[in-house]
């Protein structure tokens, strides 16, 4: 009897500890979303914070979900071979920067062209360094026709990840699709691109119906941000 | 009757008013103002053949006008991206306070806590029988014999806005700068008569919703449109007897 008191006391301690690092780790690091606290996968339960945002050297995002879940690395991948698993500790080292990633270093290990993407292309850098950092939670459309919304958080919360549309059917960058707005058409997502990767009637429901589920018009907007801005006045 | 002295009395209340006594009293005012024959509030006369909510379709042998301007919405595939409106304000210089056209929406349940938004683009119905036409006092609004669309004289009007009230469709304003009631007119003098097929909405529309032409043609995409027994062709308001010319549907979206 004593001696479950005990563990259930250690359980505790170790339960609150846990709980509370991780909220000083997401102060530091300004997350925009506490993710993966509904993900039922085991494997969640086995790391932090599944984003990693840190604004130091420069602003740069980390998916451990993408690299324990997607990729299927283990702990030991890692940790603590070539990151301490200690917040910040990394950064503390002073060499963590570019240079050294590609000398082989940190994320280089991996990220050098073969195992994993490299970390020199161009077209790689917004996948670490995205133009803001933050997942947004609605994204509207205004070209090539106003008043379309796709619900970044609805699609995350669905179980999808950042690789399921980035880069292959969206650039991973606000606007970016609307910068073609001639490619940028239902005819493309009916022929399988942009959102029709998804929206074709077996995956998700097909383009072609529901319009106004994403198309909610000009005036769908101004409720939308009307609401927001009562919202904002509440709190 | 002297009003000072009746002022005086005390109010009496409706309290103690036999029923019969205040049905008489509104009967007599539905008779008067012809509601109670099934009219509208500004008829004098009973209104003509009213139609059930999805009837209204032509019934005569013939169009009555050549040719008969008409327009079909292919309502499911609006949007509401309101581009038919920025092109009517441009090409009709609309003040920001007015418009010819307009896009309405609201919600249906489909489901257990489920909705959807559907958005119905409206602009005047040019109807063959038009209320705004009949309480004109000026005759400054009228129905063109060639084309049947109702146009407006706007010298003519006086501003008493008597049509705007008598409208089903909500489809007129009063313009300040020409003092002047104003209204869609298909386009006729910005557009149809310099040559152009459709009217600027029609144009603008990227996604098909507005058809525009002549019901008179069998060869006309609107004739084929109405003309299609497999698919339910509404109207709004038929129950006013105005008999519009602005058709809706839904249609399955091909791929």
């Amino acid at each position: 009897m004593k001696m479950k008191a005990l563990l259930m006391a250690t359980l505790c301690f170790v339960a609150v500890a846990g709980t509370s690092l991780a909220t000083a780790e997401k102060d530091t690091a300004a997350l925009p979303e506490p993710a993966g606290d509904a993900a039922p996968a085991k494997q969640y339960e086995s790391f932090g914070d599944t984003q990693i945002v840190d604004m130091e050297p420069v602003k740069h995002m980390f998916s451990h979900k993408s690299h324990v879940v997607t990729a299927g690395l283990t702990c030991d991948s890692c940790h603590p071979s070539l990151f301490e698993r200690k917040w910040g500790a990394a950064k503390a080292k002073g060499d963590y920067n570019m240079a050294s990633l590609e000398a082989g270093k940190y994320c280089g290990a991996c990220h050098d062209g073969s195992t994993a993407f490299n970390t020199t292309g161009p077209e790689t850098c917004k996948l670490c360094h995205g133009s803001d950092m933050k997942q947004p939670e609605v994204i509207v459309f205004n070209r090539p026709v106003k008043g379309v919304v796709f619900s970044h958080k609805e699609h995350v919360d669905m179980g999808l990840d950042c690789a399921s549309c980035h880069d292959s059917a969206f650039e991973m960058r606000k606007g970016a699709a609307e910068e073609t707005p001639g490619k940028f058409t239902m005819r493309a997502f009916y022929a399988g691109k942009y959102c029709g990767v998804c929206h074709n009637g077996n995956i998700a429901f097909a383009a072609n119906t529901r319009c106004t589920t994403c198309h909610i018009g000009v005036k769908g907007l101004e409720k939308m941000s009307s609401k927001a801005a009562a919202d904002e006045k509440k709190h | 009757m002297n009003i000072k002295e009746l002022e005086k009395l005390t109010n009496e209340g409706v309290d103690n008013l036999p029923s019969l006594e205040r049905r008489t009293f509104l009967r007599a005012g539905l008779v008067i103002t012809g509601l109670f024959m099934g009219g509208t509030v500004l008829s004098l006369t009973s209104a003509r053949n009213v139609e059930g909510a999805v009837g209204s379709m032509p019934k005569d042998e013939k169009y009555p006008y050549k040719p008969h301007y008409s327009m079909v919405m292919r309502q499911n595939l609006c949007v509401d991206c309101e581009r038919c409106m920025e092109a009517c304000v441009r090409t009709n210089h609309v003040p920001s306070y007015g418009w010819r056209t307009k896009i309405l929406e609201r919600a249906r349940n489909i489901g257990p806590g489920q909705k959807e938004t559907i958005f119905m683009p409206v602009l005047c119905n040019q109807c063959n029988e038009p209320p705004c036409v009949r309480v004109c006092p000026t005759v400054a609004t009228y129905k063109d014999k060639t084309t049947g669309i109702v146009m407006m004289e706007s010298k003519k009007c006086i501003g008493c806005k008597t049509c705007m009230a008598a409208c089903p469709y909500n489809a007129r304003y009063f313009n300040e700068e020409t003092r002047a009631v104003d209204k869609c007119n298909f386009c006729w003098d910005t557009r149809l008569t310099k040559g152009m097929k459709d009217t600027a909405c029609v144009e603008a529309c990227p996604a098909d919703v507005r058809v525009f032409g002549d019901l008179s043609d069998p060869n006309s995409e609107v004739y084929k449109l109405v003309h299609q027994p497999e698919t339910t062709v509404w109207v709004l308001r038929p129950e006013t007897g105005a008999l519009p010319n602005v058709f809706y549907m839904n249609v399955t979206l091909d791929i």
